[in-house]
């Protein structure tokens, strides 16, 4: 560790590391677009520029390692004045749409605007340069050329980080571009990512684009159970004016140990089966009906899914002991061989899986002695014929002699042990 | 004015671009002399000569070369830099099209001295022309058993740019070689060799290394003994614009710049009086008629009067030029060929362009000057290469030297 100044205020940070990672990690304002943790520096936006003191001009923070000693000002008259040039700069050719903009509300442009701009434009509208402004990259992903800064982050997490090459910039100076390649489309299961590390409009999903005002969404935090990895993500969510409290998007939430910034597009995506053709209410005489068929019953099985938080699971052996029932977690359901990957995405599609294995869990198919299966929202009950069933189940269309409504994983607090590996 | 041809000795030779007349002439001629010193005596002979890169930087050559780890492991690359892009600047393409192998023995020589054995010449692509010549000459060259250092072999391949005069500076050059966007790239902390694929590489200007042999065989002192002590040998100083006579003439540095007009360029053109002189290729300070009477063509002169002596082209203006159009000009090419990299570049030379095509349509007021003025600012410092602040400087020699000019057209 080593002792720095920053703003006369003495901080102790690792040795070696850059100057901007060190103000981000101490909470002290910096504006920046192409920096990323992720991905690293390119020194291309200029805007998080600092004082040094020592040098002559002021020094981007990203391009600089700090030193002991050193003393920084990331405030004061002469750097604001800079970064506020820079700043008008970046926003010559920008359309300023930000009324119609997707992005409005999490635009660090608007931010940063906000905090250092508040001039008038330089340049007219005629006077502007003109770029695409609907462009379907392909995977879910817009551009609008115009609304771009070219902090290159999107083509750095398509070289770098999937190295599947299919974003570029053409063109120079301020006829610039973010493309693809002619004919090529992006294309890659992480594609979606670009949308979260665009830090302007540039880049929305056009699965979330219009759909919401980002200011009306609530995020939780929560894990993604589209494979046994586990990625830590946000559940963004509203309830719009009577309607019923829908989710709009999963985003990534950043955690070193497991996924790193990013999430894969299919676990992504998977928030749409949480809103549509959703099991909510039972019929009056559903746990009547249940009572009297697990008190008729002679051999029951109990089958839970795999996508069960580890409460629930345990409170469901001690239901199975109660009622003398055996336990059963069929798996051959939940593994899909071509969805895993060298990165994040695991062939084993269910969150939870550990702890089926921890509990011992049978996980075949159950016998056909029993007269009585229970489902706890195993997605493969259909495909079992036994006498009589009961289904706790999150969706409709389940055929069972009685189905009672289940909370979806989204709705239920727990923990969840992931395969990593 | 004494003759100082070191380079351009061969270039009025018929045929001169043959391997036949360079050797008749003396190329290749003393290369086991060189071949008999040490690479480190070589790199000392050229430190000692003051040989300063002919490129536009203007940086020690052998203190360059001393940067090129004679110890290390890996593979050694020379860059030849011939993407001579500069408004004004035409010097290269006669090196490679007039004496090529004037440029391969300092190549082989370079290469000797630094350890490589493979050499690129990265050509700017709409030199197409004259890449073939090169082509042709290293093709003899290599046919006649001369491609090697010290009898092993020495690859010299011409990569060909693809128009972008951003690849002339070396971190671009160097990515595009690689074959990626030519974007500089950031600059080192400390100083170091360049990098190809990672390999420790040189890059040196085609002047420069053109100026190789010169100074091995004859010897340190001998290149001393031109121009002066700061900006010691000679240069391919280019003429364009409004002279009788525009061309490339080799002189020595040192020389009066009005005296060179004169000599080589037989003067403004017929009747006209100067107006002023952009002394280095276009991204140097302009110069005033009166400053251009004081100047001479060395570093140390050109820094005095807050300009650079740069590529050494000098574009001459007589007085019916434009000084606004003549910028608008200049603007126009700095926005075409900004990189688009970092954010006051790619910004600031096309609202620089903008706001002066606003003045010509004139739509133009005098804040119009101040917004140009203070554009320069941003653009100053604020960039990982020097192009930016380029442009500031050619900015700012434009309009505080004949503000007037721009107040003219202004509204109000």
């Amino acid at each position: 560790m080593i002792e720095i100044f920053v703003n006369d205020q003495s901080l102790h940070v690792n040795e070696g590391v850059l100057l901007i990672e060190a103000l981000i990690q101490n909470r002290i304002d910096i504006p920046y677009f192409c920096y990323h943790e992720a991905l690293g520096m390119d020194g291309n936006c200029r805007m998080c520029m600092v004082g040094i003191e020592g040098q002559k001009r002021p020094q981007i923070a990203c391009d600089t390692i700090v030193k002991a000693g050193m003393r920084v000002h990331t405030t004061g008259e002469r750097i604001e004045d800079v970064r506020r040039r820079i700043l008008e700069l970046e926003l010559v050719n920008h359309p300023v749409d930000c009324p119609i903009c997707d992005q409005a509300g999490e635009c660090k442009l608007q931010d940063f605007y906000m905090d250092y701009g508040l001039y008038d434009s330089a340049v007219s509208k005629g006077e502007k340069v003109h770029g695409a402004k609907h462009v379907d990259l392909g995977a879910n992903v817009m551009l609008d050329q115009e609304r771009c800064v070219l902090c290159a982050r999107c083509t750095r997490f398509t070289c770098n980080i999937t190295k599947t090459h299919e974003l570029g910039i053409i063109g120079r100076g301020d006829h610039a571009r973010i493309s693809t390649m002619p004919g090529r489309k992006l294309s890659n299961p992480y594609a979606m990512n670009v949308v979260d590390l665009c830090p302007v409009g540039a880049l929305t999903s056009k699965d979330f684009r219009f759909a919401q005002r980002v200011w009306f969404l609530s995020s939780t935090p929560s894990v993604c159970h589209s494979c046994a990895k586990g990625c830590n993500i946000f559940i963004d969510h509203n309830a719009p004016k009577y309607q019923k409290e829908r989710i709009y998007r999963f985003r990534p939430r950043r955690n070193d140990a497991v996924n790193g910034h990013f999430i894969c597009d299919a676990g992504r995506l998977s928030y749409k089966s949480l809103n549509d053709h959703r099991l909510t209410c039972n019929n009056p005489d559903a746990m009547d009906r249940a009572k009297a068929l697990i008190q008729a019953a002679h051999n029951i099985a109990l089958l839970v899914d795999a996508n069960l938080y580890c409460e629930q699971l345990d409170a469901l052996v001690a239901f199975a002991q109660r009622i003398g029932a055996q336990l059963y977690c069929p798996n051959q359901c939940y593994y899909d061989e071509g969805f895993g990957d060298e990165w994040l995405r695991r062939p084993w599609r269910a969150a939870n899986l550990a702890h089926i294995n921890t509990l011992g869990i049978t996980q075949s198919t159950p016998s056909e002695a029993h007269d009585l299966i229970i489902s706890f929202n195993h997605p493969d009950l259909s495909s079992l014929t036994c006498k009589h069933k009961i289904a706790f189940s999150t969706h409709e269309g389940v055929e069972a002699d009685v189905v009672l409504a289940l909370r979806s994983w989204a709705e239920e607090a727990g923990t969840l042990i992931n395969i990593t590996a | 004015m004494r003759d100082a041809r070191i380079v351009s000795r061969r270039f009025e030779l018929p045929q001169s671009h043959t391997l036949e007349v360079a050797r008749a002439h003396g190329a290749y001629t003393r290369l086991s002399e060189a071949f008999d010193k040490t690479p480190s005596e070589l790199i000392e002979i050229i430190d000692q000569s003051g040989l300063r890169g002919k490129g536009g930087g203007g940086a020690g050559a052998g203190e360059k070369w001393k940067l090129m780890l004679p110890h290390d492991p890996r593979p050694k690359y020379l860059a030849v830099n011939c993407d001579e892009s500069e408004p004004g600047t035409f010097k290269d393409r006669q090196i490679i099209t007039k004496d090529p192998h004037l440029l391969i023995e300092g190549i082989i020589l370079t290469c000797y001295a630094i350890g490589a054995r493979a050499a690129y010449i990265y050509i700017r692509g709409e030199y197409r022309a004259h890449q073939q010549i090169l082509q042709a000459a290293i093709d003899e060259a290599e046919a006649a058993g001369l491609l090697h250092v010290k009898g092993a072999p020495l690859l010299i391949t011409v990569h060909r740019g693809a128009g972008a005069y951003i690849c002339g500076e070396k971190s671009a050059l160097l990515e595009s070689m690689e074959g990626k966007r030519g974007h500089p790239r950031l600059k080192p902390k400390q100083k170091e060799c360049e990098w190809y694929f990672g390999n420790p590489t040189l890059v040196n200007n085609v002047e420069t290394i053109a100026s190789v042999p010169f100074i091995l065989y004859e010897g340190a002192a001998a290149y001393r003994s031109f121009g002066t002590e700061k900006s010691p040998g000679t240069l391919l100083f280019a003429l364009s614009g409004h002279v009788q006579r525009p061309g490339v003439y080799e002189a020595e540095f040192g020389t009066s710049m009005m005296a060179y007009i004169e000599h080589f360029g037989g003067g403004i053109r017929k009747g006209k009086k100067l107006k002023a002189v952009i002394p280095g290729g276009a991204s140097t300070a302009v110069l005033t008629a009166q400053e251009a009477l004081e100047a001479c063509l060395d570093y140390e002169s050109m820094q005095s009067l807050y300009s650079a002596l740069g590529t050494g082209g000098m574009i001459v203006m007589d007085e019916d030029t434009d000084m606004v159009l003549a910028l608008k000009n200049l603007l126009e090419f700095y926005r075409h060929e900004s990189c688009g990299q970092c954010t006051p570049c790619r910004e600031g030379t096309g609202l620089a362009d903008t706001l002066l095509s606003r003045v010509l349509e004139g739509h133009g007021n005098t804040g119009d000057i101040d917004k140009l003025l203070e554009l320069a600012s941003t653009m100053d410092g604020q960039t990982i290469c020097v192009f930016a602040p380029a442009v500031a400087i050619v900015i700012r020699g434009f309009l505080l030297k004949f503000r007037s000019e721009f107040e003219a057209r202004m509204h109000a």
